[in-house]
């Protein structure tokens, strides 16, 4: 078992250093370095630093490590540090995506228990599930008139979908024979839903909140791309506005690696609450 | 007044009858085992005693009350273990109990549930999960769940029929010995014609479906205590076991078509006697 | 009307007219002698003629300076572009602070969200692009909220910019097919480019091709080939000059030299509700404008406006800017220092102007009150009020012609000059 997560290691190692082997041939200087001989030169910013195009390996590290030696400074309101921008997004993450699992896990367990609620709620959910959530924003916008709550609003109407469904399908299979047992042992229906069907439908619940959580983070950045305020979806954006691909670049692999993380402590309470039939 | 009284016992799912006009009686600490093929109704016959299915048509009264639905009195083990998989043995045997004891405290329930690992032979697996158990160990702790909540009526519905020859041996034996000593009233289906001579004190013997009955009681002549080991021995066995095979392989049929009229009560026979009781049917009455 | 005796825009205006009755009546005790003075020179001759030896403006702002800011802690949106530079410069120069308020300045991702968010009271005054506050109020494109033009943010400071690879199509004729991209439909770029094109006997809306896409995705847009050209605010024409992608092909400020761009606008109802505020505002955002006119301060300015939390450009950019000396991406420099400007004043003409173009074009439908529009959006009685109170000129008059593209602008017969081009949308 050990040699085999050594192997990958190595592999996954391997495979990193060939892409950034890749990424540094690709943004090697083309010719000398030009400096500014005549003034037009200094006017269009020969001689000095400037960001041309793809960033090299080693404008990657110095972008980043400047972001990351003072990640909580605070110039203003346009202007403040990687951790305080990723601070405000998974606040807001946290407060969506809570809001979505209070809702789709207690209306799941009732569509899961009931077919004739299924059936009715079914063209409901079919239809919203699909809508993105660049369309939500607006309308969102629009009605809630905070761009704060907005965000925390489409952050739930996206990510409620998996969680509702998959709550919905675990509830409905758990397997006829444990509710026989709890019925023959005269469990009451609060026990029931608790001893019994909770725990049966867990590890599907699970996987509706970790594809949900998957959601939530990728709908946090489109829409503070879109609105705006203090968070990693704005940076992206200012950044983007400065044409300043470098610390894009670097905000996209915050952003990955910080879903990575999501992704892994819900996995880690997946394997939790799994069991072998 | 029988301890269990079925009184035409129907169920039909709409034009299609599966069985009709069964009855039968139960002492309390009998074992009555039923015995007949697959599709003839044995295990809905089991459903509606433990409650979890409804008749068409007919009663079941125990102990002077009517079967209406699922209860503690009627505890069940069911074909498939159905163990919960997410928790320990323990765990299983302490739900049933909880559900029995509700005002019970960890103590008691651990307690309580112990000495039942103990009684299924289970010791020191007691804090394994279902998944780590092999097939007949499974099934002990299922057979445990439902000793645990010390019901009235113990329905098993057969429960040895996923496990080998030897565990199934092996787990015989215990039941047998619980029985014994507890005295418990049991119910159980059952494919195995020698495992119901060995356990069973009455076997009842259903016609094929659809339109089932239940043709004969055999009564289980054999003395007791009965040893797996040595039954085989006694001349008794092989009377009423050629009886009960002959009935599955040439009459259950039979009854279907008319050939066999079908009684309005079920005889008993002793087939395990000699001579007269083995050539003809004879109707008796408790 | 906002005063007790009903006939002044404001409190202030009825206070300061007590005053200066006042004064009056101490200079000519005697009534028949004051009245007969009065008539004789008129009354606002009298008040001219007695304030310039009494100087009713300083007292005026000292009986203003001690009303405070009902609410001092204010949102301003804004677009990262060098034509809001009056009242961004004005939060590290220290102006607001100066007049009592704290202000957010909220960067803003694009002019629908700055259109929402003043809308929806998110935030309290905003960059606009100068047709906005017009539209609004006329419910053209989002729903009707009476809005107001305080002053004009800058003039000209805009450009055409077109992908390097046209260096050898500057002739407009050979735009047909081309690809545009302006900021926002209710813009001047929009209009301006519209009006140039055609000049040049291109129909904008068949013969080109105009997008609208926010001004930084216009240069990622040029280098990517998905456009030919945009007409956008700086300083993004210059950036894409200082990347190597594009070329300035024509100032704003040649096709009509003092255009206004961009607007400072607050809503009727904020006016309303905090007037002092309002005064307040003015005075930061004014002072700011009066510094921003002077060509020796440009450089600071470059400098304090370009950090990541406003411009958030290279330095470099945002001062060829404002200084007017400027790379053009054809290998020379040029030299423009009037490329931007920061006249404050927000003529009534412009917005006439404007409301033509809008009709033209065919946003603006039925039968227009230019005038009564103009008037009512275009601040300019307080513009004026509050540029005198700093000591800025201000013009006699709130209309005046100009031309286009050299073809001359006479606010008073709107319909005729609107009536006189060629290419417009058809009705």
């Amino acid at each position: 078992m050990k040699l085999e997560s050594l192997k990958a290691a190595v592999l996954s190692l391997l495979f990193l250093g060939l892409f950034l082997g890749i990424w540094h041939l690709a943004t090697l200087p083309k010719g000398e370095a030009q400096s500014a001989h005549d003034e037009y030169a200094k006017l269009l910013g020969k001689g000095t630093k400037k960001s041309e195009g793809f960033p090299s390996l080693a404008q990657m590290g110095e972008a980043a490590a400047a972001q990351l030696k003072d990640p909580l400074y605070d110039r203003g309101p346009n202007d403040k540090g990687i951790a305080i921008q990723l601070g405000h997004s998974l606040g807001r993450v946290a407060a969506g995506y809570a809001l979505a699992m209070l809702f789709a896990v207690p209306l799941g367990f009732l569509i899961g228990m009931s077919p004739l609620l299924h059936s009715a709620l079914n063209p409901f959910i079919q239809v919203l599930k699909p809508i993105s959530p660049l369309a939500w924003m607006p309308l969102a916008l629009y009605t809630i008139k905070d761009s704060s709550v907005s965000g925390v609003f489409v952050i739930f109407i996206c990510s409620v979908w998996p969680m509702l469904i998959n709550t919905a399908f675990g509830v409905a299979s758990v397997r006829r024979e444990w509710l026989n047992v709890a019925r023959t042992l005269e469990v009451t229906p609060f026990r029931k839903a608790f001893a019994v069907i909770l725990p049966a439908a867990a590890p599907t619940i699970l996987t509706g909140m970790r594809i949900s959580i998957g959601i939530a983070w990728l709908v946090i950045v489109a829409a503070e791309m879109l609105v705006g305020g203090t968070g990693i979806g704005y940076f992206v954006w200012n950044e983007w506005n400065n044409l300043n691909l470098t610390n894009v670049i670097f905000a996209i692999l915050v952003i990955g690696v910080v879903g990575m993380l999501l992704d892994f402590a819900i996995g880690r309470l997946q394997k939790a609450v799994t069991y072998i039939e | 007044m029988s301890f269990l009284q079925i009184e035409s016992l129907a169920r039909r799912y709409g034009p299609t009858t599966v069985f009709e006009q069964v009855g039968f009686t139960m002492e309390k600490g009998e074992f009555v085992c039923i015995v007949g093929h697959s599709g003839c109704g044995k295990t809905t016959i089991l459903n509606i005693l433990a409650g979890l299915d409804a008749a068409s048509a007919g009663t079941v009264v125990m102990d002077n009350r009517e079967v209406a639905g699922p209860s503690l009195d009627r505890g069940v083990v069911f074909q498939g273990h159905a163990l919960m998989p997410w928790l320990s043995a323990m765990s299983n045997i302490a739900f049933a109990v909880k559900s029995r004891w509700p005002h019970w405290n960890r103590i008691q329930v651990q307690t309580h549930c112990q000495k039942f690992i103990d009684l299924v032979g289970l010791t020191g697996a007691e804090h394994k999960k279902p998944a780590e158990l092999s097939g007949g160990m499974k099934q002990r702790v299922g057979i445990a769940r439902a000793f645990a909540i010390q019901p009235k009526m113990l329905l098993l519905d057969e429960p040895f029929g996923a496990l080998d020859a030897l565990t199934r041996g092996t787990i015989q034996d215990e039941l047998l010995r619980i029985c014994e000593a507890t005295r418990q009233t049991v119910f159980m289906i059952t494919h195995d014609v020698d495992e119901a001579i060995l356990l069973a004190d009455k076997i009842l013997l259903m016609s094929n479906g659809p339109n089932a009955c239940i043709a004969e009681i055999v009564e289980n002549t054999i003395a007791k205590p009965r040893d797996r080991h040595s039954i085989h021995h006694d001349e008794q066995y092989y009377r009423i076991r050629n009886h009960l095979v002959d009935f599955l392989v040439n009459r259950s049929k039979l009854y279907q078509s008319g050939e066999l009229r079908r009684p309005a009560q079920p005889p008993y026979v002793r087939p395990g006697l000699h001579g007269v009781a083995s050539a003809r049917i004879v109707n008796l009455r408790h | 009307m906002h005063c007790d005796c009903g006939q002044h825009h404001s409190q202030e205006e009825h206070d300061a007219g007590i005053l200066q009755a006042s004064v009056m009546r101490a200079l000519f005790p005697q009534d028949r002698l004051r009245r007969r003075f009065l008539r004789a020179v008129g009354a606002s001759t009298a008040a001219a003629a007695v304030s310039s030896f009494f100087p009713f403006g300083a007292l005026e702002a000292l009986a203003q300076a001690k009303a405070k800011p009902e609410k001092p802690e204010l949102k301003i949106g804004f677009i990262p572009i060098t034509c809001a530079t009056p009242l961004i410069m004005a939060d590290p120069l220290g102006f607001y602070r100066e007049q009592g308020l704290k202000v957010a300045l909220i960067k803003t991702a694009g002019w629908a969200l700055i259109r929402d968010k003043m809308l929806n009271k998110e935030h309290d005054a905003s960059h606009f692009l100068s047709p906005m506050p017009l539209a609004i109020s006329l419910g053209l494109g989002s729903a009707v909220q009476p809005m107001r033009v305080m002053t004009v943010q800058n003039v000209n400071g805009q450009a055409i910019t077109l992908a390097a690879k046209h260096k050898d199509k500057r002739d407009p004729r050979q735009w047909k097919g081309f690809r545009f991209a302006v900021p926002f439909d209710y813009s001047m770029h929009n209009f301006l480019l519209r009006y140039y094109v055609a000049e040049h006997g291109l129909d904008p809306d068949t013969d080109i091709q105009i997008r609208v896409t926010p001004p930084p995705e216009m240069v990622a847009n040029l280098r990517a080939g998905n456009i030919d050209g945009f007409l956008g605010p700086d300083p993004f024409n210059q950036r894409a000059v200082y990347d190597e992608i594009g070329f300035i092909h024509v100032l704003s400020k040649e096709l009509w030299d003092g255009h206004p761009c961009c607007a400072f606008g607050i809503s009727e109802a904020f006016i309303k509700e905090n007037p002092n505020t309002f005064a307040a505002l003015y005075r930061a955002v004014l002072t700011a404008a009066r510094m921003a006119r002077e060509a020796k301060n440009r450089p600071l300015i470059a400098k304090v406006i370009s950090p990541p939390n406003y411009l958030n450009q290279p330095e470099t950019v945002v001062e060829q800017v404002l200084t007017g000396k400027f790379a053009d991406g054809l290998g020379s420099v040029k030299q423009v220092p009037d490329r931007a400007d920061f006249d404050p004043f927000p003529w009534h003409s412009m917005a006439v102007w404007i409301l033509t173009q809008m009709k033209r074009w065919g946003y603006l439908k039925g039968d227009v009150g230019y005038r009564q529009i103009a008037e009512q959006v275009f601040l300019v009685t307080d513009a004026r009020k509050h540029m005198a109170q700093l000591e800025m000129k201000a013009p006699a008059s709130s209309y005046t012609r100009f031309k286009v593209m050299g073809k001359e602008f006479d606010p008073t017969q709107p319909e005729k000059y609107l009536a006189s081009f060629a290419i417009k949308k058809a009705a």
